[in-house]
């Protein structure tokens, strides 16, 4: 009796992990889609100038409001949050590629190994930021200085997770009978490696959004990113601190608002996904 | 999850205790400067010079120099007014100038200023190869200890500005730590300059002019907010403000605004594309190389809009590089904001819509990237303004920041938003004549017309200013041609900037002349009149 019921209950807070996490997950997804869609029906005439509605505070016209050169902030912010996205998950592909091949590279013999963790160790070495503005300012800054920079600082993290990985399959039984049945280590990696990186890389990238996107918006902050009059949340940002002491508060509260919000779901959903696939890991959150 | 509860927890409490402590200096900070000597003065009014103090090399060109003096000066009327100089005469053929001078003037070191040292100070400036131009001046001599001629190569009635401009150096305390230390006969003295955030001066006790009522002065270097900041905190008695910044309210501050010449403008290629500059820079824009896309972008664009728009309308619409001075030709004012008008001119020349709604003709589109200099909010505003203001009329303008080392390739073959702005009239020449073309920033746009050339030659070589200021307004418009709107075209004028300063309600700085182009140090013109209102 005690131990069905012990079961059920178990059972019981399952159903209701499972639930919740649907649950969440399908919301920020829902969010994060929102986002995304209602970018596309900004048109650029809905980004242009208007001197005469200039700094207007959030009312039902503007949500957001306008700024000093009466430009919509819905607008703005919407479109910077795609721009973002976009930003992130270009930087974010080529960067889980490279964490990818270097990680599989590991397997060739112990020289490599030894230079991939080195080079982990180089890039973290140094603070991504600084690394990252270097990177972007000699590639001239730009959409392209972006994504490179952010694409090739983000990937030594990942990489160390997936390279801890691939120790472990590969000193598994299994992959040394394959060994020893004369396979070679490209096939190794290809049928037995690859398949069990999957779920840590799927997982990994995603993780890796809300830094590349947080990374993104910091650099253009600084004005080492995208030109100045693209609606990137990080120029809105640096623009608004501008109007802060003439108490335009609304330009930089909403764009950064909805940054956070971005980066929230995209966490959020890293660690569902994590709970789902991997579940032994999601008992240690 | 505690531990960093604990550590917020942690740092909550120490920044509040941190600011407690700030709240408990800022009494003592605010008595000070309501105790602080009556004869001192903080300004915070920008324009740190990166170069240093030395006029040889461009110090004070824009404004006074303060720590050095100048041959001669002018009033707020642009009229001339000895200084240093106690008369001067110019040969008949206009190329020797000789100069007398005081001979009871010492620099602030106690050495007396002679001939030697003006002598010292243009060759010094002639051999710098900076900003400072004086390839017309051939030599420098001296006749004795106070008098002084000057040898053209051509004749040139603008050397009076720059004669207004140089102030004079002294031979024996000059050398390479000078733009740091200076040593003038101007009516300060530098104590203490800290890069990037202040720079003390105190009056010269030697100073041979009227004796400036402030003793010492306080500039500092702050961020437009930092200033306003300043400002609002009554910690400074002078601020720089930007436009979006001078709506607000500072108890006990007025709102000073200063008419100005400080100009934006969009400089427009004048020639067709093809060539190309001996650092291999691209020249020439099919598109502006047309007059009537020129004439139609000038008619076409409400100037009015953007003063009150992008500058909230503190500024003044322009219509040439030195509107409002004695050598601006009235005539250049045009009636703008036409759209119809523009469409027509355009029209008339041969260009039609295409599907898209952009003007096209002979297979050209009428698509222009405008540059902007990316850190500067104001021409970024007036960019974008621009660019969408332009859309109804068919030519489709995308916009560009850069910075200026990039901006150096695309600006002879693409319009830039420029600023000039100077109280010579040697700026038009620089800007207008065919003799400049592609020289530095100066006529980028490879503008060419031999009327204009001849009327800016002759204004050159008068050596009455008078009459050169007629031949300069001829240049600009003279009936059928010239280099404004009405002629050639072959830049948009947009807006001048007021120059906006918070100063405390009861200094009074008295009036002053029409501002050039940079900020800050112009104002200080007059600062040995400066005084409290009593």
């Amino acid at each position: 009796m005690s131990v069905s019921n012990n079961i059920i209950r178990k059972r019981k807070n399952m159903w209701s992990l499972r639930v919740k996490s649907t649950v969440i997950v399908s919301v920020s997804l829902s969010i994060l889609v929102g986002m995304l869609i209602s970018s596309f029906f900004i048109t650029p005439d809905k980004l242009v100038v208007d001197l005469q509605l200039r700094n207007i505070a959030p009312s039902l016209e503007h949500l957001f409001g306008t700024d000093w050169m009466g430009r919509d902030m819905l607008a703005r912010t919407l479109k910077g949050l795609s721009l973002s996205f976009g930003v992130g998950l270009l930087s974010v592909i080529i960067s889980s590629f490279i964490a990818l091949l270097l990680s599989l590279l590991t397997l060739t013999n112990k020289a490599v190994d030894v230079c991939v963790t080195w080079l982990i160790d180089l890039f973290l070495s140094v603070p991504h930021i600084v690394l990252l503005i270097l990177i972007a300012f000699t590639l001239g800054g730009g959409f392209k200085g972006v994504v490179i920079g952010l694409a090739v600082t983000h990937w030594p993290s990942l990489t160390r997770l997936l390279r801890a990985e691939v120790l472990q399959i590969n000193s598994a039984e299994y992959v040394a009978i394959s060994q020893k049945l004369g396979k070679t280590k490209a096939w190794v990696a290809a049928h037995h490696v690859l398949p069990h990186l999957l779920p840590q890389l799927l997982i990994g990238s995603i993780l890796l959004f809300p830094h590349a996107i947080l990374h993104e918006a910091a650099i253009t902050f600084l004005g080492f990113g995208l030109s100045p009059e693209t609606p990137a949340i990080g120029i809105i940002l640096s623009e608004a601190m501008r109007y802060l002491s003439t108490g335009m508060w609304w330009l930089a509260l909403f764009p950064g608002l909805a940054l956070l919000v971005m980066v929230g779901i995209f966490d959020i959903l890293g660690r569902q996904l994590q709970k789902w696939i991997d579940p032994f890991s999601g008992d240690h959150l | 999850m505690k531990k960093t509860l604990f550590l917020l927890l942690i740092l909550s409490v120490s920044a509040s205790l941190l600011a407690s402590c700030s709240d408990t200096e800022k009494p003592s900070n605010k008595s000070n400067t309501a105790t602080k000597e009556k004869d001192a003065l903080t300004l915070a009014i920008g324009g740190e010079p990166d170069e240093g103090f030395d006029p040889t090399t461009g110090w004070g060109h824009y404004g006074s120099p303060l720590f050095q003096s100048t041959l001669v000066t002018f009033d707020k009327d642009f009229n001339v007014q000895n200084d240093l100089a106690t008369a001067y005469d110019v040969s008949e053929d206009g190329k020797i100038w000789t100069v007398h001078i005081r001979d009871d003037v010492k620099f602030s070191d106690g050495e007396p200023l002679t001939a030697k040292d003006v002598h010292f100070t243009f060759e010094t400036a002639k051999n710098s190869g900076s900003v400072v131009d004086l390839t017309n001046l051939e030599k420098v001599e001296e006749v004795d200890e106070n008098t002084i001629t000057f040898t053209l190569k051509q004749p040139n009635s603008t050397f009076l500005y720059s004669l207004a401009t140089m102030g004079i150096v002294p031979e024996h305390a000059y050398d390479d730590s000078y733009r740091t230390h200076p040593i003038g006969s101007g009516p300060f003295e530098l104590v203490q300059w800290n890069k990037g955030q202040q720079l003390i001066v105190q009056a010269n006790p030697l100073y041979y002019g009227e004796e400036p009522y402030f003793k010492k002065l306080t500039f500092l270097f702050l961020s437009e907010d930092a200033a306003f900041a300043a400002a609002k905190s009554q910690q400074a008695d002078i601020v720089y403000v930007t436009p979006s910044f001078a709506k607000q309210e500072i108890p006990n501050m007025t709102l000073v605004q200063l008419d100005s010449v400080d100009n934006r403008g969009i400089i427009l290629p004048y020639v067709p594309s093809g060539e190309q500059t001996a650092e291999g820079d691209p020249i020439g824009n099919d598109v502006t190389a047309d007059k009537a896309i020129r004439k139609a972008l000038n008619i076409a664009v409400n100037r009015q809009n953007l003063v009150d728009g992008v500058i909230e309308g503190f500024g003044t619409k322009a219509f040439t590089v030195a509107d409002h001075l004695p050598w601006w030709n009235s005539e250049t004012v045009i009636e703008d904001g036409n759209l119809e008008e523009a469409k027509e001119v355009l029209d008339a020349a041969g260009w039609k819509l295409n599907e898209d709604g952009i003007q096209e003709k002979d297979g050209i589109k009428a698509a222009l990237t405008l540059y902007y200099p990316a850190d500067d909010q104001i021409r970024q505003s007036l960019s974008l303004a621009f660019a969408d203001a332009m859309k109804p009329l068919g030519i489709d303008i995308t916009t560009k920041g850069e910075n200026w080392n990039e901006l150096v390739h695309v600006m002879y073959s693409n319009p830039v938003m420029m600023g000039w702005g100077s109280n010579s009239p040697l700026e038009m020449f620089n800007i207008y004549s065919s003799t400049t073309m592609g020289q530095d920033f100066y006529n980028t746009n490879y503008y060419s017309n031999p009327t204009v050339d001849d009327y800016m030659e002759k204004a050159m070589n008068s050596q009455d200013p008078e009459e050169a200021n007629e031949y300069w307004k001829k240049a600009q418009w003279d009936g059928s041609t010239g280099f404004s709107a009405k002629g050639d075209t072959p830049w948009v004028w947009l807006l001048n900037m007021k120059h906006l300063y918070f100063v405390r309600d009861d200094l009074e700085i008295g009036p002053q002349k029409i501002q050039p182009h940079g900020h800050g140090w112009p104002m200080t013109d007059y600062i040995s009149q400066w005084h409290w209102k009593e």
